[in-house]
């Protein structure tokens, strides 16, 4: 295939409208009712095509679970924290059980950590190929919504099998996680992890490499480094703007210091960069899969744990599938925390949405957009 | 208006032109006599049935689960259900879990653009009493609350089959209802 | 779990040695995690030192906490660092106490631009007032909810 063509410089399409009017503006009402924007409202306002202003209107989807989770005790809080990101529900199930047992000063066994790094991993194939398809409905790409569906089910099934439930687990509790390894297992995720890394090329051949795609990707809503880290940004829109942050590598929790994998960074910070970023990142997972079945200790999986959230200051935090998810957790003696602040990756990335949109093309705001990964629900809670 | 009327009593055009739209009317009520009592019923429900068009809009979680319905594996498109963005061309809201008071006045915006015969899916437990966010400040306990619900599914998310099975029941009810009476 | 922090002591070390007067208080909860109790009045100054003298530059998010009973808001800034590599694992709360009936605080936008969200989501959720805040309105709420801020500890919800 011969190289892809490089994108349209925007200087050689400058539209009239900015250069006699000047100040006439159009807002626009992007969302909740509209395929490119999910349970959200951009306000964007544009000067011809350009866009000149957005803000971000959340809150479709705001249910208020840091006052649910002040009301219910730490066990029955599990599934409201996980609904937030169901597609990717047990990365922050992992948030919570960390912040609370590091109050509780439980450790975790050596196999159920390992558990735990297996199901989080195959969340993170499942969500990165979550986002893949949605992009491909925003890119007009339907080969691409339905491909990453459909092997998605791949890992559902493999979750189901060692869960019980497809997308919503609740497999982590505090102290360790709820079932073990059933049989077969091991040999079913080596056979589904490497059918998954063959399917990758061909994503590569039909999307990533397409000129359909690159050339509507490459140099569209650029996010640089230092723009990047003062906002707060992490994950995936973090590290496709040449930042290696990960906290599986800087703050190594888990069985994550004992795994070997890369962290994935591409210098460019544009939606391109992102996008690969999510590739690159579902091929290091297949690849901690494959480790973790080959050397997952035995031993219990599951530690007793108290039930009471002892009186003290947590603040846990780990690296789900878009970036960062924390929480500052306050107990007070009870069984119920006194204060649980929930902060997820959505709602960090959330400060560069106007970032990546301000000044580019109207037509190019769902491939800028969707680049962020920006999962409403998650950003609400 | 009494101006109005007596020029129209003299002009013999608007006379005529009044008679006959009494005799539309009472031939569009013998029309639809004869459209629900007869097989033509069955073609426009059959016809009804099979293109059931969502509109693009999710409200919550549950839209992981529409969406996996929706993919490859599932295929909600063998039986008619096509997700569209258009909601003056689309006939069904999957209302995909919790509602929040924000959310549920842009639902009801949506629902009275959408033209007839439209249908409501309440998916998930928060669509149909407020699930597990039942005691938040800020949601909407229930679907019914704001807008006619014609199926239910319970689950917290539904699988992708329930969602099939209560599209195939939305298909049983089409097929069995008058056509006029719809939505 | 090695029980010495050399580099939070150093840090703690720095910032009392630089602001004798305003830290009220610092605690290292364990390895990587320290909290410092500032003055309201000094909080921006102390947040500019720690971005341009000991590389904090990385906002990770703000809470509030109401308690009710002491009669006080206190505002966590939650800040690590990037540009440092060897210190990206370690999270600085910097914390404020206002009172609970006058909750006026500096805005902290102008030292680190990412807290704009979080500081609006603050202002919604307990009614603190962030002075000097580009734009301080509801973020979440702007339709669902036209009560007092409902994340106060006063503010109950029925539970039918």
């Amino acid at each position: 295939m011969s190289a892809p063509p490089k994108p349209v410089p925007l200087t050689t399409v400058e539209s009239t409208e900015t250069s006699d009017s000047g100040a006439q503006t159009l807002t626009l009402s992007v969302g909740p009712q509209h395929s490119g924007s999910g349970h959200m409202r951009l306000i964007v306002e544009v000067d011809g095509d350009i866009i000149v202003n957005v803000s971000p209107d959340p809150g479709y989807v705001h249910r208020g679970i840091e006052k649910i989770i002040e009301l219910r005790n730490i066990i029955k809080s599990i599934p409201v924290i996980e609904r937030p990101s169901i597609i990717d529900a047990s990365n922050l199930n992992h948030a919570w059980v960390r912040s609370i047992e590091e109050i509780q000063g439980v450790e975790v066994p050596r196999r159920g950590q390992y558990l735990r790094t297996l199901l989080n991993e195959m969340n993170r194939i499942m969500s990165h190929l979550y986002w893949l398809s949605i992009y491909g409905v925003f890119l007009g790409h339907t080969t691409m919504f339905m491909w990453p569906l459909g092997d998605r089910e791949l890992f559902i099934d493999l979750a189901e099998k060692l869960t019980g439930a497809r997308i919503t687990y609740s497999y982590l509790v505090p102290g360790g996680v709820r079932r073990d390894l059933p049989p077969g297992f091991a040999e079913e995720a080596v056979k589904r992890t490497e059918y998954f890394e063959k399917r990758l090329k061909e994503y590569d051949r039909i999307f990533f490499n397409n000129p359909l795609f690159t050339s509507r990707a490459k140099g569209i809503g650029v996010l640089p480094k230092q723009k990047a880290i003062e906002l707060g940004c992490t994950g995936p829109t973090l590290r496709g703007s040449g930042v290696d942050a990960d906290l599986r590598k800087d703050e190594p929790y888990a069985a994550y210091p004992e795994l070997d994998f890369e962290v994935s960074t591409r210098p460019d910070g544009d939606s391109f960069s992102r996008a690969m970023v999510h590739m690159d990142e579902m091929r290091e997972s297949c690849k901690i899969i494959r480790q973790i079945v080959k050397k997952i200790p035995s031993g219990p999986i599951r530690r007793k744990a108290p039930i009471v959230l002892p009186r003290g200051v947590a603040y846990g935090r780990v690296e789900s599938a878009r970036g960062e998810c924390s929480f500052y957790l306050i107990g007070e003696g009870g069984d119920k925390p006194y204060r649980a602040r929930y902060i997820t990756g959505s709602y960090r990335n959330m400060a560069a949405i106007p970032a990546v949109l301000l000044g580019s093309r109207l037509a190019d705001m769902p491939t800028a957009w969707w680049s962020i990964d920006y999962w409403p629900v998650e950003a609400d809670r | 208006m009494s101006a109005q009327r007596t020029a129209q009593e003299e002009d013999p055009v608007a006379t005529l032109a009044e008679g006959l739209s009494i005799w539309v009317g009472k031939l569009s009520d013998l029309v639809k006599k004869v459209v629900d009592t007869g097989p033509i019923r069955n073609v426009i429900n059959w016809a009804r049935m099979y293109s059931l068009w969502p509109v693009n809009i999710t409200t919550a979680c549950c839209s992981a689960e529409f969406g996996a319905a929706s993919g490859a594996r599932h295929d909600l498109e063998r039986f008619g259900v096509l997700p569209i963005g258009s909601l003056r061309q689309s006939d069904l809201i999957v209302i995909e879990g919790t509602i929040t008071k924000k959310m549920a006045k842009r639902l009801r915006v949506i629902y009275d653009q959408m033209a007839l015969p439209r249908y409501v899916i309440a998916m998930g437990d928060c669509a149909m009493s407020g699930g597990l966010f039942h005691d938040s400040y800020s949601i909407v306990n229930g679907a019914h609350e704001f807008v006619p619900v014609d199926v239910y599914v319970p689950g917290c998310p539904p699988r992708p089959e329930a969602l099939e099975q209560a599209i195939i029941m939305l298909q049983e009810k089409i097929r069995r209802s008058k056509v006029y009476e719809q939505g | 779990m090695s029980l010495s922090h050399e580099r939070e002591d150093a840090l703690v070390q720095k910032l009392k040695e630089s602001f004798p007067a305003d830290i009220k208080e610092t605690n290292i909860i364990r390895r990587a995690r320290l909290e410092v109790t500032v003055a309201p009045e000094k909080i921006k100054d102390v947040a500019v030192f720690l971005r341009d003298k000991l590389g904090f530059d990385h906002p990770n998010g703000v809470s509030a906490v109401d308690y009710n009973r002491e009669n006080r808001f206190e505002i966590v800034y939650h800040v690590s660092s990037i540009s440092i590599k060897g210190m990206r694992d370690l999270v600085l709360d910097l914390k404020e106490s206002v009172p609970r009936n006058a909750p006026r605080v500096g805005s902290l936008v102008s030292v680190w631009s990412g807290v704009e969200n979080y500081e609006r989501e603050s202002f919604e959720m307990f009614g603190i007032t962030f002075e000097g805040h580009p734009r301080l309105e509801k973020l979440f709420l702007t339709d669902n909810w036209d009560g007092p801020p409902p994340l106060r500890k006063d503010i109950r919800f029925p539970t039918d």
